[in-house]
């Protein structure tokens, strides 16, 4: 199986450690990802509300003009916003013929052409739907027997095209790649809900108020995963912000599920990447031979 | 908070101007049934819902809703979206009135200038480069805000400290130059095509 990836730019930054453990695990799971040749921002969540919704997308389109001249393989996405700009744009695309007028009269703008002949996959669908379960769980050298992982799969990726390939509320899939590690995906009410987002800046207390509920749902759970770099950031970067303003006492290691899977499959522990988690992982994974 | 009820102008061109947005006639179609407040992730934040702030642009209340931090507040968590029995896709109705808003010079909100930052920072590389935008902000929330940014200082060492912050900007892409010929064509083809 081969995709291009398209890492975004947060994972090339403060979530480089997120393409780290997805290379080493789609390289144990016989994937090869080719990352997408000259590839540029999807414009993130606010490009839109600057320069307008149409030429956000074609920024977006962009990327997949591109995919498209290089072999027409199918664009594999990380980050959730990364994920809705492209799938997005490319749903428009194909459905509205007005605005694909406009984007291939923009795209010819730079010399470029779009046929709308690209999939764009999430990496968690691509993970389950191409892979599956079983050969994940075969995969598993180091079953998480016994460990509780509340799968936080934040709120984009599942929403911009509800039932593409999981409930846009109470998504299912993350919890069964969960079992399928041979750990136990612990009931989670507010695994689809907000994490506050670009307000950790500008507004913290928002993050602060949106992170608490989120970690008070996950309950007795010994970690976090996700596969959404901004999610992890929030959840693990303003942990102890939130446990400032509230007087709580949370611990709870925020990982990437990519992460969970390196862990295990019993790959190099340098491809875990755990030391850029800010609440350690050590305490909870020690068990289960993980050295930090 | 401000006060929905209290007398304000009507402007009766308001609603038709929001309507020749790109997403802006979906506000037609709004029924009020508030399904977007109870579904939002930062209602409480908010000085007016959803479904209040439609009601306000069709009653043409420009000075509430240009003055709203409504569409500041959203995170684009997109439930209001999924679940508005309108179909409505409010998200991106939000688009329009932030682009709006900026237009008209309304940028007193922090959201508003971490968009700003963020587009001149991201239309100049190609690519989003953290520290970048965060220069831009500071500069542009200026010496009163250096209190709030401070208190970030614990969050910003801990990012570093866990090799998470890179000092050097990302590679631009070689096509920078076209990428942004590509958006200048949509938005002139944007503006056109709007009534």
């Amino acid at each position: 199986m081969r995709y291009f990836l398209y890492p975004g730019c947060s994972m090339e930054a403060d979530a480089r450690f997120y393409t780290t453990s997805l290379t080493a695990v789609t390289q144990a799971l016989d994937i090869e990802l080719e990352e997408l040749p000259d590839w540029n921002c999807c414009g993130a969540t606010m490009a839109s509300g600057v320069i307008g919704d149409a030429p956000a997308q074609v920024m977006a389109l962009r990327n997949l003009a591109i995919a498209e001249a290089s072999g027409g393989l199918d664009v594999v996405v990380g980050c959730s916003s990364c994920y809705m700009n492209l799938a997005q744009a490319n749903r428009r695309f194909r459905e509205d013929p007005h605005f694909r007028a406009l984007a291939e009269e923009s795209l010819a703008a730079g010399g470029m052409k779009y046929g709308g002949g690209v999939k764009v996959r999430f990496v968690l669908e691509m993970m389950v739907n191409d892979v599956g379960y079983e050969r994940i769980a075969a995969r598993v050298k180091r079953p998480l027997t016994g460990l509780k992982v509340a799968g936080y799969v934040g709120c984009q990726s599942v929403r911009v095209l509800p039932w593409e390939f999981d409930d846009p509320e109470q998504p299912v899939v993350l919890d069964k790649l969960i079992e399928a590690l041979g750990a136990t995906p612990v009931p989670f009410t507010h695994k689809a809900r907000c994490c506050g987002s670009y307000h950790n800046v500008p507004q913290t207390g928002i993050v602060t108020a949106c992170a608490r509920d989120i970690l008070v749902s996950a309950g007795d759970a010994d970690l976090m995963v996700t596969p959404c770099p901004m999610c992890q950031m929030n959840m693990d970067g303003f942990q102890s912000y939130v446990n400032k303003e509230f007087g709580t006492k949370f611990n709870m290691p925020v990982l990437f599920f990519t992460q969970l899977m390196a862990v295990a499959f019993d790959l190099a522990p340098a491809t875990y990447g755990l030391k850029a988690n800010i609440v350690t992982p050590g305490p909870v994974l020690a068990p289960y031979g993980v050295q930090m | 908070m401000a006060d929905a009820n209290a007398p304000s102008k009507y402007d009766a061109g308001f609603a038709r101007e929001v309507y020749g947005l790109e997403n802006g006639s979906y506000v037609k179609q709004c029924m009020q049934c508030g399904v977007c407040a109870v579904s939002c992730a930062t209602f409480q934040c908010m000085d007016h819902s959803p479904r209040r702030l439609f009601a306000l642009v069709r009653a043409g209340r420009k000075d509430e809703v240009m003055r709203s931090n409504t569409p500041w507040m959203c995170t684009t968590c997109l439930m209001c979206k999924a679940r508005c029995p309108r179909g409505i896709p409010i998200v991106d109705v939000m688009h329009d009135l932030k682009g709006l808003a900026l237009k008209e010079g309304r940028v007193t909100y922090p959201q508003a200038a971490m968009y700003q930052a963020f587009w001149k920072d991201m239309s100049g590389r190609g690519k989003m480069f953290t520290a970048g935008i965060m220069k831009n902000y500071t500069l542009k929330r200026g010496l009163g805000n250096l209190g709030k940014m401070m208190g970030l200082k614990d969050f910003g060492l801990k990012m570093f400290s866990h090799g998470r912050v890179p000092l050097m900007p990302p590679k631009a892409p070689k096509g920078k130059k076209q990428l942004m010929q590509m958006v200048k064509k949509a938005q002139e083809l944007e503006r056109k095509g709007a009534k």
